[in-house]
């Protein structure tokens, strides 16, 4: 469709490109048939994740501003849903969540803004340094100020969404329904990127100055991409509190904020696909460590956990001291994903960096611009 | 546009007790080729950042037509129609070709409301105006939500206008010479092809003064004669006035109508090529004074 977006030799599959999103989806959508409500329910953070992978990507990806306070827009989403219409929020407003969903996007959009007002100045470091902060400033309001959060305690029996008389409740249900968030937050990075918009962010990114040279408007494009962003973040917090129906302020720590950076890079920065296969590996993995089918599979080892502690055993008696035994085979998931998780993580993160710094599904300009520069683009490319 | 005549009244820039330029004024019509010479840190590249934005000027006047531009920030002043080209040659280097000229017509690509409208003189109440230019901000905020929905939306208007811009981003492209070459990454693109896109991206913001950085620097003698016919058709057929900082002095003295000499940051001399050739003040700043002497001696 685009001349300009096609860079070198694009035939990546056979199908055309035109149908290759669809078919995605189509497959995608079918599998709430095949799948029991755990891996459903697995499927909706995943899908959670995509979101505001895609939404941080606008930021991050697009425009080059580092933000390790996404966390803080996820929190503004949340909580705008909990505060308005918990029944145990300071205020009793009860209101209807199809009313709060756009409130709340609005809400973190503003705080987007907000952030984005005192940072314009910064660049790399000092930019997610800040940002970093602004994060924590909004988790300690969010625990301090109990006359309007609820502190600590946390909000309960937040609103879900229904059409009529038609409530989102099952795991299915919110499946579809992130299905369908993804989907437009997709749709509509990808037409920024594309657009005039996308551009002057690319250009930002490369060298602000020279941008500004050129006309483009650095501070109103830095301040839309933050808004962008935070919107995003935002939306996933709606979707995410009314999903779980409590929030409180542990929800929202840094470790969000990592974990949404995490699957932007490790998918490969500005790439939707790979926004979704980062997702998968750093949100849906562990989670199906931890599923009962799992443990269920992995108690087949147990003849490996026996000849693994006959072997520590051995060890015990030659060298004497105590070395624990290992645990039974059916808790290696659950081991692995809660401890363990983090040993794990940054090993593949470390593993991935070195072994694919451009992501494990790059975009076609990243690929671009870690090939090395002596192996010139094929000129013209497929125009 | 059309070529623009940029008036330079007593223009000074301090930096911290260091004088980088000091009391330079200059008249350039609008359509002259005029050149910038002086020997190594004698403000050339200083005198560009300041009409550019990138420096704001410690004294002086900067007009361009009838319009007071000293101060005014980078993009308004590229939406004046001030464009430039930068010594080192400073390209999106991870953009193709092709998109590093669109993002050169940004302002042209008429998505919402322009950014010209908010341009505005900053003055020494810069406290209050910012203030009073908060006034601004919802309707700043509304061109941001119409421009995100175009974007989106895509409506035929967008469609239209972004199709047009990449068909102007071909043909500056070609007239550069590099048609063929819109896909390829900037930074893969052999050095004197940087040079020229450099020139076709600051073509694409349609400047009525466009600022040449050292066009020719490390070019081979046909490339810059190249370039020299470039700089002359840029001139004729994109109506622009050229003002460029050029250190060959084949090439300055064969493009440019007149010149004006810098050194130490102040103006030493000004004029046509044949005159300021004969100066001794220009004489003394490139060889020095043992020069001036010999060739005093040396002529009847």
């Amino acid at each position: 469709m685009n001349p300009i977006r096609q860079l070198g030799d694009t035939t990546v599959g056979r199908l055309p490109a035109a149908a290759r999103w669809p078919l995605f989806l189509a497959l995608v959508a079918m599998l709430p048939f095949l799948l029991s409500g755990v891996w459903i329910q697995m499927l909706f953070f995943v899908g959670l994740f995509i979101v505001l992978g895609l939404g941080l990507n606008v930021v991050v990806g697009f425009a080059g501003l580092l933000d390790l306070g996404y966390v803080a827009f996820f929190a503004a989403g949340a909580y705008s849903l909990g505060i308005m219409t918990s029944p145990g929020s300071p205020f009793d407003l009860n209101m209807n969540f199809w009313l709060v969903l756009p409130l709340g996007v609005l809400i973190a959009a503003s705080f987007g803004v907000l952030l984005g007002l005192p940072v314009l100045p910064l660049r790399g470091d000092y930019l997610a340094i800040v940002t970093l902060g602004f994060g924590e400033i909004i988790r300690l309001f969010l625990v301090n100020r109990e006359d309007v959060t609820a502190g600590s305690q946390g909000l309960s029996a937040i609103a879900r969404p229904g059409i009529g008389s038609f409530r989102i409740e099952t795991f299915t249900h919110w499946f579809y329904f992130i299905l369908v968030a993804a989907v437009i937050v997709g749709f509509i990075a990808s037409r920024l990127r594309d657009s005039r918009i996308g551009r002057a962010w690319e250009a930002i990114r490369e060298d602000e100055d020279v941008a500004a040279a050129m006309g483009v408007n650095k501070v109103k494009y830095k301040l839309m991409a933050f808004a962008i962003g935070a919107s995003v973040g935002g939306l996933g917090g709606v979707l995410y509190a009314s999903f779980i129906g409590f929030i409180n302020p542990a929800a929202f720590s840094l470790q969000v904020s990592i974990d949404v950076i995490a699957v932007v890079i490790i998918g490969g920065m500005g790439s939707t696909p790979g926004v979704i296969l980062g997702s998968l590996v750093l949100v849906g993995f562990p989670r199906i460590l931890q599923f009962k089918a799992t443990a269920d599979f992995l108690s087949k080892f147990e003849w490996l956990r026996d000849g693994l502690n006959g072997i520590i055993a051995a060890a015990d008696t030659v060298v004497p001291g105590s070395i624990g035994r290992l645990p039974a085979a059916s808790e290696w998931g659950r081991e692995l994903s809660d401890d363990t998780r983090f040993i794990i993580f940054g090993a593949l993160l470390v593993a991935i960096m070195v072994l694919r710094p451009e992501g494990l599904v790059p975009s076609r300009r990243r690929q671009l611009e870690f090939e090395s520069d002596d192996q010139p683009v094929p000129a013209g490319g497929a125009a | 546009m059309t070529a623009a005549a940029l008036s330079v009244r007593d223009l000074g820039m301090q930096f911290e007790g260091l004088s980088a330029l000091a009391d330079v004024s200059m008249e350039v019509p609008a359509g002259e080729i005029h050149g910038l010479i002086g020997p190594n840190g004698a403000g050339k590249t200083t005198f560009f950042n300041c009409l550019t934005g990138f420096y704001r000027p410690t004294a002086g006047e900067l007009w361009l037509d009838a319009q007071r531009v000293d101060g005014l920030p980078t993009h308004v002043l590229s939406a004046l129609g001030v464009s430039r080209t930068f010594q080192n040659i400073r390209l999106f280097a991870n953009m193709t070709a092709i998109e590093n000229v669109l993002v050169g017509s940004h302002i042209h690509i008429g998505v919402g409301g322009t950014d010209v409208l908010t341009a505005r003189r900053p003055s020494k109440y810069a406290a209050l105006e910012r203030v009073l230019s908060l006034r601004g901000a919802p309707r700043a905020a509304l061109q941001g939500v119409v421009e995100l929905a175009g974007a989106v939306g895509r409506p035929p208007a967008v469609r239209r206008a972004e199709a047009e811009a990449v068909n102007t981003a071909r043909r500056l492209l070609g007239a550069v010479g590099l048609a063929g070459k819109e896909n390829v990454l900037a930074r893969n693109l052999p050095y004197g092809d940087q040079r020229r896109l450099e020139v076709a991206r600051a073509l694409a913001t349609r400047p009525g003064l466009l600022l040449l950085d050292e066009p020719t620097a490390g070019m081979n003698p046909q490339e810059s004669a190249a370039m020299v016919g470039l700089i002359r058709r840029i001139r004729d057929e994109f109506e622009t006035t050229v003002v460029l900082i050029e250190h060959q002095m084949r090439v300055v003295m064969g493009v440019c109508e007149r010149i004006t000499v810098l050194d130490y940051g102040r103006k030493i001399a000004e004029g046509t090529p044949a005159e300021v050739q004969r100066d001794t003040r220009v004489i003394e700043a490139y060889l020095g004074t043992r020069a001036v002497k010999e060739a005093g001696d040396g002529s009847p």
